[in-house]
């Protein structure tokens, strides 16, 4: 079935929009409501927008599959390698390496209310990347495999 | 004032839960069930939870839908009743 | 009304009465054991460093939760690629 010119012009001016406000929740996690996983939910809904509005084009070149999975896998290596980093440097996994070092993301912060430094909070920003590329990469590889296995015929009349 | 909405988005609720179930139409079906999750956001973000309502609105009411939509899109739209 | 519905109704009206007698029992807002909670208010954006408490205890304090719910994920797009694969259309399923 092929969408109207409304929805699709519509989609394609939406689109840029909905990723920048995913990729502000991811990265703003430690300091505004949201976090990693909130942010890729947000980001794989603009990309099956783009998906529902343009389905009579060729979907393979529009969204290519094989990066989307390349990135997941990247994501889940990122979070678990930042913290085996921990056991590496000779603390407990998952132990917030970063906070408190005056490194990347690693500026003090002292109790009360602060207006938000995004450069604090150790490693917890670096996770919630790394989550933010997976869910991204993994709610929107499941949306395209499913829309391509359920096509009955795109652009014909269904019944 | 808080009270008054949380009675009409409750009550939406109910609605919305009720009629989904007596859609014959699926796709009406599908689209009363994203209006179902993004009122239950609404919900959470009264009740302070904005990480809930941020995921709710997100995974709820566009890719629960999205799915369901290509769903039907394989299956066809009536409800086929014997 | 036959014997299952009567059967059916008593044990919804028995769940539902242990229900409301629960939760007139419960004050909204006020949990007994505060003493996590407490800790975590009060240490967690010092030893964090985060601002949101929320995301604070999801990647910090409770990490391997998240870890688990990553692996998931993972799992489900496996599934999903493995289940749907014969049902692409126009698609050549080599390995990847």
């Amino acid at each position: 079935m092929k969408q109207s010119n409304i929805v699709r012009i519509t989609a394609d001016i939406m689109f840029p929009f909905i990723m920048i406000f995913g990729a502000y929740v991811v990265l703003h996690g430690h300091l505004t409501p949201g976090g990693g996983f909130q942010g890729g939910a947000v980001m794989a809904s603009g990309v099956v927008l783009l998906l529902i509005a343009h389905c009579d084009k060729d979907i393979k070149t529009l969204i290519p599959t094989q990066i989307l999975k390349n990135v997941e896998t990247f994501g889940l290596l990122l979070f678990g390698l930042s913290a085996l980093a921990a056991v590496i440097l000779g603390s407990g996994f998952f132990t917030n390496w970063l906070v408190n070092t005056g490194l990347l993301f690693g500026t003090p912060v002292e109790y009360g209310p602060n207006p938000g430094y995004l450069n604090t909070g150790g490693v917890i920003p670096v996770m919630n990347i790394a989550v933010g590329l997976e869910v991204l990469a993994a709610l929107s590889v499941i949306a395209v495999i499913m829309f391509r296995s359920t096509e009955p015929d795109c652009g014909g009349e269904e019944q | 004032m808080i009270e008054v909405l949380q009675i009409i988005i409750l009550i939406g609720l109910l609605l919305t839960a009720i009629l989904a179930v007596l859609q014959t139409d699926l796709l009406h079906a599908a689209v009363t069930l994203g209006a179902f999750s993004f009122l239950l956001a609404l919900e959470f973000y009264i009740l302070q939870a904005p990480d809930v309502a941020i995921a709710e609105a997100g995974i709820g009411a566009a890719l629960t839908t999205a799915i369901f939509i290509f769903a039907i899109r394989a299956v066809g739209r009536k409800e086929v009743t014997s | 009304m036959n014997r299952k519905n009567g059967i059916t109704v008593c044990i919804i009206a028995i769940i539902a009465v242990v229900l409301i007698y629960a939760q007139s029992g419960i004050s909204f807002g006020d949990p007994v054991y505060q003493d996590m909670d407490q800790y975590f208010l009060l240490n967690g954006q010092v030893q964090t460093g985060g601002n949101n408490i929320c995301t604070d205890v999801v990647f910090d304090f409770r990490a391997f939760d998240t870890l688990g719910e990553a692996t998931v994920l993972f799992t489900a797009v496996m599934g999903v690629i493995v289940i749907f694969r014969r049902l692409m259309k126009g698609e050549e399923y080599e390995a990847e």
